[in-house]
């Protein structure tokens, strides 16, 4: 099972993906509220994936995904997106995000997104 | 999921959201180019979304989806369209306010508001035909 940092400027929504993951057996080494707090967790737990969201303070999903590829090339991060972002989609995939998920959260297909990035990086 | 936690939180997290909201719509009326307060109703529209929308609470949803495109029209523009474009803003606003509250005195999602989404919607239609007429 994996070692996650959950980023996201709604504690709602932190809330929501903890608790998917934590029935899958994933652990929730720490969580963010915005792009300058993410990279900061990032640095500190070095955690096996990122959930990462696209619309947040002081440094958006998109840069905070540069900058924690900065640190760690290898770094595996799948954004949450929203509908009508489609374009920031595309470019934080750009920018080296690994896959993204859709809210409003199904907990099969976050779960399979993740199971996918993982087992993928892992061969 | 236990949902009625989660509506709690909604509530929580939203009626905070809608406070600053307020106070930015203020920033806003004293400065149309405040790029801080169009940042933080931008942000704030799409977190009640993306919230509301996991509840599927429809009404609210579209509402503040609207809302979200309106802001990011106007974080385009980089100021607040004349005093109509604030007054919808404003009005948005209190479409959502009265939408939580009904939430929380009731526990069951609101009935939607089809004026108010037409006109948030009318409002971004107008500005893409001016912007075609530009263009042309």
């Amino acid at each position: 099972m994996a070692r996650i940092l959950v980023a996201d400027d709604a504690s709602f929504m932190r809330q929501m993906i903890r608790e998917i993951l934590e029935a899958e057996g994933h652990e929730v080494v720490a969580e963010a509220s915005d792009g300058v707090e993410a990279i900061d967790q990032f640095k500190t737990h070095h955690p096996d994936l990122v959930t990462m969201d696209i619309v947040m303070p002081r440094r958006s999903g998109i840069d905070a995904v540069k900058g924690i590829l900065e640190l760690d090339a290898g770094a595996r991060v799948v954004m949450c997106s929203a509908l009508g972002q489609e374009t920031l989609v595309t470019e934080a995939l750009e920018a080296g995000a690994k896959d993204f998920i859709v809210k409003p959260f199904k907990p099969a297909a976050v779960i399979k997104t993740l199971a996918k990035v993982l087992e993928k990086e892992d061969q | 999921m236990d949902m009625a936690k989660y509506r709690q939180v909604f509530l929580e997290e939203a009626t905070d959201h809608l406070a600053e909201m307020s106070r930015a719509l203020l920033e806003l009326e004293k400065d149309p180019a405040n790029a801080e307060a169009i940042d933080l109703l931008f942000r704030m529209a799409h977190s009640i979304k993306g919230m509301a929308a996991s509840l599927e609470y429809s009404s609210i949803t579209e509402v503040a989806h609207r809302l979200e495109d309106r802001m990011q029209d106007v974080r385009s523009a980089g100021r607040v369209a004349g005093a109509d474009g604030l007054s919808l803003l404003f009005r948005g606003l209190e479409g959502l306010e009265k939408m939580v509250a009904r939430v929380r005195e009731t526990g069951e999602p609101p009935p939607p508001d089809p004026q108010l989404a037409a006109a948030l919607l009318a409002s971004q239609a107008a500005r893409l035909s001016e912007d075609g007429k530009k263009k042309s």
